[in-house]
């Protein structure tokens, strides 16, 4: 072996060792464990006045739900699970949804098959898997449809989903609200939105304008991200270019909304305040300790998939709600959109995904 | 002679360079050599370059005036003006830095589909609770070092697994989206660091550092492709990787280093967009493999390797960040932008395309006329 | 241009019926119609004459051959009746009439097919549907696939091919399977003339009497086929009358294929235009150092087998063989682009790592390939850059390129190869092939090169620049540098080497110095090995 190959396996030993160094030292970085427990929003079994906490027949429940790509799907799954989990009488299946309708599709008639008491489902998409819900009661399954609604009345047996168009309004009635009681007059209005080919987000948005609307107001200028915080600072920093004075801004989500309040930071901007959505952890307790422009958020909560499951359990036992006279559970439930703000946020707090 | 230059191409000035070689009358092919002194002017070591990027100037022009015109309101204030500079520059910085290792890839004949999966798993890498917990230096050495890792793969991946750029780099979109929503577990990881969020927000002399970062990363690669033997080998690889290979240049070596370069720049990308955003998630740095192919190909890079500048790939991005904010300025819906985009990217393919016929045309004319 | 005799080298005059004047069929050979006649046809392209008056006449029924040594025009020719070029000048008649094709389909549809060594079949597709690729029988849109299949089994039977399954995939089929395919494909378009370019090239020895037969079949029909070869064996067998070419002109036409003799046939081809100048070689022999390039027992299968060869410092080595005879592929094993099988590469006396263009480099060799524009150049890049291609990072400090330095190298190089232009700045594409070459090779005369190989170095070269390029050559070997030179062109590799190999099949049949050989004996060693095979290994 020549002096030069010599050197040159010596420089190749260096360089690997210090590869796999690297490697080593990269893997001991995955972990995200923390301190904090994780948090879920579960309504304790143990907490209810009424009877209907109380132990009863013991039943299965199926739950099936999409990958999650976002902080609020996977909070769907962590709810639904943690909620089944504080009743000893259920039984919680769950399949992988997989990446389209079509795979959620063979997902559910496997678990059809399995005959579960009840099927709790956040569908890819309430159309596509129309069929499916259908199926499921057809085999006498009764079909909690969580989120995004079937066509098809036949297809499930109780529908509850949060109000995006709601949101819009509550978000612009706070902003309203609050404009007024600073007498505003004149007032520029900025709108982040989330992702525009998604049809929540237009309803988010019309709900939005139309209440400004109704109140003589306007969106200035209306800048939409991807409901990630990358595209959330991005769309924001070009808001703020945009308009150099803004007084209010909504904020369709609180996952973005971290991109948002750091081009707030960036840009060195105060002199409006901001409305959220959805209603993540942090948002709340950023309004809570009222340090930033966040001054409010409207929920789209992920709660529903806690409550998805407590109903679902009262389904299959053939119990009603108990505040309510009918001894069955309801149809249909839409969840309100409710406005945090500084003076409520301790009670959502818990809430928070 | 005139009317050849008037048709073929309006810019070009009617007579010779002053530099033009003297034609040697012996020369059986006089035509080809009258052809070639035109050439050397046209294609000539850095006149090409120069001329696209003074094409892209042109359109960064008209794009200022069109906003000069639609918001002069805006444009009446002095310091608006330069707060808007700063803001189109910081709003390419992150892309900018991804085109410049796209800029090289592509150069020697690849294509790297993969980045924006990279600056995620790169920026959720250096944001997990166990990273973070090192500071800084070890969010900063992480987002490198997975950057770097990741191109690695890529390139030991083409180069010795032989398989095409395209689709090595797409599976490594996929898969390396996947480990960032793996280790992230889906959720918004948001960095506590503040030495990290201050990279976004710290000005030196007015000017951001993200502004610094993309201007010393722009520099860096200027000198590495014009100045360096990589950069000499990168131009090899990508315009004849067999007389490269013959020429005794390791050819694989040197892809899996385009690569890895690639790579790199992703993670420092990453870094950028993690204190943007004071955050990083799996689904971050949606698309900037199309923004950065983009950008090089507006700036005059050839897709199927060769040729390129990082200067026109600044340009190019910088382009598409100005779009951005004159759509923005105007309050104008983004879809309308995306088409704006596509439009300048046709366009910019066309412009080159007019160029090179119109250069094959001269040529065939005057051999005619000679012979 | 008037016919000009070629003169024989050294051979004997024995080639009376060259006499006869060109273009004039000898009555007896075929009786069939004239279907095709090309009058004074010129094809230029950038830079080169590539057909240069080029008079051809085929006769139906008749199976025609073209022979001419690599780069007489041949392959151009083929495009120019394919309908890929359209001539510049001169007249193309098909069948009584002036045509002229826009594009291979126009030339196709009235009834010339062309049969390309690489076949261009699609490998996925049945045998029927590759037969009717293109213009298959349909009704109201729908492929008539029954129909399709008949007439495949049919033009399959013609060609005496009955058990090839029309519905079978071409990829499935070994490689005379597939040249079938290719001629039922021709046949599909009713063709009244079959190109085929260097069809037995593909075929393993027996098959090749399968193709004759096939050929027989054909012409019995009617059908005209121009067939190409370098095999003059074949052309003997098969053909009925040949056409010469030689530097893009028809040098002789419709001499009969079974009579006229060989060395006629080969004076016809290599028969010069033009006298080359060689320089001259050094009285005194060089003296016998150490080997500088040993190679001993190279082998890769199906290219060339125990090869073994020396080259001394200051010695030019020529290798003499036909495309496909291994001696390009021997060149690139040497230089480390291919690895061999088996044996070793020595370079003063350190065995080179196998298959390693940088191990062969740093050992000193250099390489100008065969192709110059796809394996040698950036085209788009100036002249300096290709010159210092292999050596820029020697002049580089700390990995910082010294383009001054480079320039003023490269400046030097083109000062003493009489670069035209003089400017390195300019893109090499501007050059003229001889120009390009000279980059090529001036690119080794930078550095410490210590063993130059040469592929084909004068391929597309003007006259001019060859003389130069051989003046250079000799210059090296002067200055101690060992050349190892490949070239079709007999004479050259005579005039140029002081030690001959000649390569036939992948062998090394004769070694000997270049002043006792002449070039009647390498081209019957190269081609047909009739009268030295004895002599040989």
């Amino acid at each position: 072996m020549t002096e030069h190959s010599r050197d040159l396996s010596r420089r190749r030993l260096l360089f690997g060792g210090a590869a796999v160094g690297a490697g080593v030292l990269l893997a001991g970085c995955t972990s995200n464990e923390s301190d904090q427990p994780s948090a879920a929003q579960t309504k304790g079994a143990d907490a209810a006045a009424g009877g209907n906490a109380a132990p009863g027949e013991r039943v299965t429940i199926g739950f099936s739900a999409p990958a999650a790509d976002h902080g609020w799907l996977a909070a769907i799954t962590t709810n639904a699970k943690a909620q089944a989990g504080a009743y000893s009488d259920v039984e919680f299946k769950t399949v992988e949804a997989g990446a389209d309708a079509a795979a959620q599709r063979a997902a559910l008639s496997t678990l059809i098959s399995q005959k579960p008491d009840v099927i709790v489902l956040l569908p890819h998409d309430g159309k596509e898997l129309n069929a499916a819900g259908l199926e499921a009661m057809k085999a006498g399954i009764p079909v909690v449809n969580l989120d995004r609604a079937f066509p098809d009345a036949l297809a499930y047996r109780l529908q509850i989903k949060g109000d995006n168009y709601g949101m819009g309004v509550a978000a612009a009635h706070f902003i309203i609200d609050q404009l007024k009681a600073k007498g505003v007059s004149n007032p520029i209005i900025g709108e982040i939105a989330g992702t525009d080919s998604l049809e929540l987000t237009q309803e988010r948005s019309k709900g939005f304008a139309d209440t400004l609307r109704q109140n003589g107001l306007t969106v200035n200028n209306r800048r939409p991200a991807e409901f990630t915080a990358d595209s959330g600072q991005q769309a924001a920093t070009s808001l703020f270019q945009a308009l150099p004075k803004i007084d209010a801004i909504w904020n369709h989500d609180d996952d973005q909304g971290i991109g948002v309040l750091a081009a707030v930071t960036q840009a060195n901007r105060k002199e409006f305040f901001m409305v959220g959505g959805a209603g993540s952890k942090k948002a709340i307790e950023d309004i809570q300790a009222d340090n930033t422009v966040l001054k409010a958020t409207v929920t789209y909560s992920p709660s529903m998939a806690s409550s998805a499951i407590s109903l679902a359990r009262l389904i299959a036992q053939g119990k009603g709600m108990s505040d309510l006279v009918e001894l069955q559970v309801p149809k249909e439930i839409i969840l309100a959109s409710e406005t945090i703000t500084k003076e409520n946020a301790s009670n959502y707090l818990k809430l928070g995904f | 002679m005139s009317d050849v230059t008037d048709t073929s191409t309006p810019e070009r000035p009617a007579q010779l360079p002053a530099q033009s070689p003297p034609v040697d009358p012996a020369e059986t092919a006089a035509a080809e050599q009258r052809g070639a002194g035109r050439l050397s002017w046209w294609r000539g070591e850095g006149g090409e370059g120069a001329r696209r990027n003074l094409w892209l100037i042109g359109v960064l022009v008209a794009l200022i005036v069109i906003g000069v015109i639609t918001r002069p309101d805006l444009y009446g204030d002095s310091s608006w003006v330069w707060s808007n500079i700063l803001v189109i520059l910081k709003l390419a910085s992150v892309v900018g830095v991804v085109t410049v290792g796209m800029t090289f890839v592509i150069i020697g004949g690849g294509i790297d589909l993969s980045v924006g999966a990279i600056v995620a798993l790169a920026g959720v890498w250096a944001t997990t609770v166990a990273t973070q917990s090192y500071g800084a230096g070890g969010m900063i050495f992480c987002a490198l070092a997975v950057g770097l890792g990741v191109g690695l793969v890529n390139g030991v991946l083409i180069s010795y697994g032989r398989l095409v750029p395209f689709i090595a780099t797409l599976a490594m979109l996929v898969a390396a989206r996947g480990l960032a929503a793996e280790l992230s577990d889906k959720q918004t990881q948001v960095s506590e660091n503040t030495t990290i969020n201050g990279i976004a927000s710290t000005n030196l002399l007015g000017i951001p550092l993200l502004v610094y970062i993309l201007a010393a990363v722009v520099l860096a690669g200027w000198v590495l492709l014009n100045r360096t033997t990589f950069g000499r080998r990168t131009v090899a690889v990508g315009g004849n990787p067999e007389a490269a290979r013959l020429a005794g240049i390791d050819v694989k070596r040197h892809t899996v280093l385009l690569y890895a370069l690639s790579g790199l720049c992703c993670g420092i990308a990453a870094i950028m967009l993690t204190a943007q955003a004071t955050s990083a998630q799996a689904a971050m740095a949606n698309l900037y493999e199309l923004d950065a192919i983009a950008a090089a190909i507006i700036g005059g890079t050839l897709l199927s390797g060769g040729r390129g500048t990082i200067i026109g790939s600044l340009l190019g991005v910088i382009i598409f960040s100005t779009i951005t904010n004159l759509f923005a300025i105007n309050g104008l819906t983004t879809e309308a932008q995306n088409m704006v985009k596509g439009g300048i990217i046709v366009a910019a393919v066309l412009v080159q395309q007019v160029q090179f016929r119109s250069l094959t045309q001269f040529l065939g004319r005057n051999r005619l006329t000679t012979n | 241009m008037t016919e000009r005799e070629a003169s024989p080298t050294g051979g004997s005059a024995e080639g009376g019926s060259m006499d006869a004047p060109l273009l004039e069929a000898p009555a007896d050979a075929v009786a069939g119609e004239v279907v095709l006649r090309l009058t004074d046809v010129v094809k230029t392209f950038p830079g080169v004459r590539a057909l240069d008056g080029v008079q051809l006449e085929v006769r139906a029924g008749e199976v025609h051959c073209l022979l001419g040594q690599n780069g007489a025009g041949k392959s151009t020719l083929i495009k120019v009746l394919s309908g890929v070029h359209r001539p510049d000048t001169g007249q193309v008649e098909w069948r009584g009439e002036p045509v002229s094709f826009a594009n291979p389909q126009a030339a196709m549809r009235a009834g010339i097919a062309t049969i390309y060594q690489e076949l261009d079949l699609v490998e996925d597709l049945s045998v029927s549907e590759n037969a009717f690729l293109g213009h298959e029988p349909r009704r109201l849109g729908f492929v008539r696939r029954g129909h399709m299949a008949r007439r495949t089994r049919q033009i399959l039977g013609r060609l005496g091919h009955a058990e090839i399954p029309p519905n079978r995939m071409v990829r499935a089929l070994p490689a005379a399977g597939k040249q079938v395919v290719s001629m039922a494909r021709a046949l599909s378009h009713e063709a009244r003339l079959i190109i085929m370019d260097e069809p037995s090239a593909v075929l393993a020895h027996d098959e090749v009497g399968n193709l004759f037969r096939i050929i027989r079949e054909l012409t019995a029909q009617g059908i005209a086929v121009i067939y190409i070869s370098h095999r003059l064996e074949e052309i003997r067998e098969i053909g009925d009358r040949v056409t010469v070419l030689k530097d893009g002109r028809t040098t002789a036409a419709n001499l009969p294929a079974r009579d006229t003799p060989t060395r006629d046939l080969v004076n016809r081809m290599t028969g010069r235009t033009i006298e080359y100048v060689f320089p001259e070689r050094p009285a005194d022999a060089t003296p016998a150092d150490a080997d500088l390039l040993e190679v001993e027992g190279l082998t890769r299968a199906g290219e060339f087998t125990d090869v073994s060869l020396r080259v001394r410092p200051g010695e030019v080595v020529g290798i003499a063989g036909l495309v496909g005879s291994g001696r390009s592929e021997l060149l690139e094993t040497i230089y480390g682009a291919r690895r061999p099988e088996a044996g070793t590469v020595r370079m003063a006396g350190r065995v080179l790592r196998p298959g390693s263009v940088g191990a062969a480099v740093r050992a000193g060799m250099g390489m100008a390939p065969e192709e110059r524009k796809s394996q040698a150049l950036l085209l788009g890049e100036p002249v300096y850059r290709n010159v210092t291609l292999a050596t820029f990072a020697r002049y580089a400090r700390a990995g910082f390129t010294d383009t001054g330095r480079e320039r003023a190298e490269a400046d030097r190089i083109a000062e003493s190869l009489e670069l035209r232009p003089r400017d390195v700045r300019r893109p090499v594409r501007t050059l003229s092939g001889g120009n390009q070459q000279k980059v090529v090779v001036g690119r080794w005369l930078l550095g410490d090169t210590k063993l130059l190989l040469l592929d084909e170095p004068t391929r597309g070269v003007d006259v001019g620049a060859r003389a130069e390029l051989y003046q250079v050559i000799r210059a090296l070997a002067e200055r101690g540098v060992g050349v190892l030179l490949v070239s079709s062109e007999v004479p050259e590799v005579l005039g140029l080497a002081d030690r001959v190999l000649v390569m036939r099949e992948g062998r090394v049949v004769r070694e000997a110095p270049a002043g006792e050989l002449d070039e009647n004996t390498v081209l019957d060693l190269v081609m047909a090995g009739s009268l030295m095979e004895g002599a040989a290994a």
